[in-house]
């Protein structure tokens, strides 16, 4: 069995690594060392969300947490095509007044959190990265999505013009070719 | 995005909460507009979250500007319970 080492790593990386380690592992059972507390606990979470049944295992430091495949139908009824990748392409929903894009926009990603199933990937591009820095009251829920499984990334370029790379309080920054190709190979893109 | 003992006010309309959020972000109080829970029903699907510690400041600037909110609950485990 793989044992992954996700100690020492801050949130939601423990969350994103073992989503990506799962998908690699096609079926086959993962163990991952995770500290205690909202690590472990968000791990957990995630993995029995995505009906695989986790057992823990204390360790000296942190948890061991052995986690059983899902089969390839179930698996497969939870994404049938591939990952679902929001493209948050401004920092206001839809045409019309600002104030009420940006309303909607706040509105919009927080209900994500009410979701089933998030996710798997978000991007900022253009104005969208400003909802991920220091000053957006989008932060807390942006973590609370990583927490849930959902890889948040933010466009560097925009950034950058944005002079607001410092600034990124959710999420990491990421660069047109990943972007390009995780929207090529997603089972579904929806782009706001 | 609702913490255990959060204050979550209603207004059943989407001007007066947008203008409540506008006069308590004037003041810099600790507020938040977000998704009116689902447990709750409210009309525009908004709601204003604060802390309890907040609660006589913020609902203090609403009553002085006529902005008061319909309904206030806080959040208690799973459930919602009226308090205003």
């Amino acid at each position: 069995m793989n044992t992954i080492d996700c100690r020492d790593m801050a949130c939601p990386l423990p969350v994103v690594t073992v989503r990506r380690a799962l998908a690699e592992a096609a079926g086959k059972p993962l163990r991952v060392l995770v500290d205690d507390g909202p690590p472990r606990e968000n791990v957990s979470r995630y993995c029995v969300n995505h009906g695989h049944t986790v057992t823990e295992e204390r360790l000296d430091s942190g948890y061991a947490l052995v986690i059983a495949g899902v089969a390839a139908e179930t698996a497969a009824s939870v994404s049938p095509t591939g990952p679902t990748v929001l493209l948050v392409t401004s920092d206001r929903l839809g045409d019309g007044p600002e104030e009420l894009g940006r309303l909607l926009m706040k509105n919009f990603l927080m209900t994500l959190l009410d979701m089933t199933e998030v996710p798997d990937r978000l991007f900022f591009v253009n104005t969208g990265v400003l909802l991920a820095t220091e000053g957006s009251e989008l932060v807390e829920a942006l973590v609370q999505l990583g927490n849930r499984g959902t890889e948040v990334s933010s466009c560097g370029i925009c950034l950058d013009f944005f002079n607001r790379r410092d600034k990124l309080r959710a999420g990491t920054v990421t660069n047109m070719f990943t972007i390009a190709e995780t929207l090529l190979t997603a089972g579904s893109v929806v782009r706001l | 995005m609702v913490k255990e003992g959060d204050c979550v006010a209603i207004f059943n309309s989407i001007h007066r909460v947008m203008q409540a959020e506008k006069l308590l972000k004037g003041r810099h109080l600790p507020i938040l507009l977000i998704p009116a829970p689902r447990a709750l029903t409210a009309e525009c699907g908004l709601a204003i979250r604060y802390a309890p510690d907040a609660r006589e400041l913020v609902e203090d600037a609403l009553r002085a500007e006529g902005l008061m909110p319909e309904e206030v609950y806080a959040k208690n485990g799973e459930e919602y319970v009226k308090i205003g």
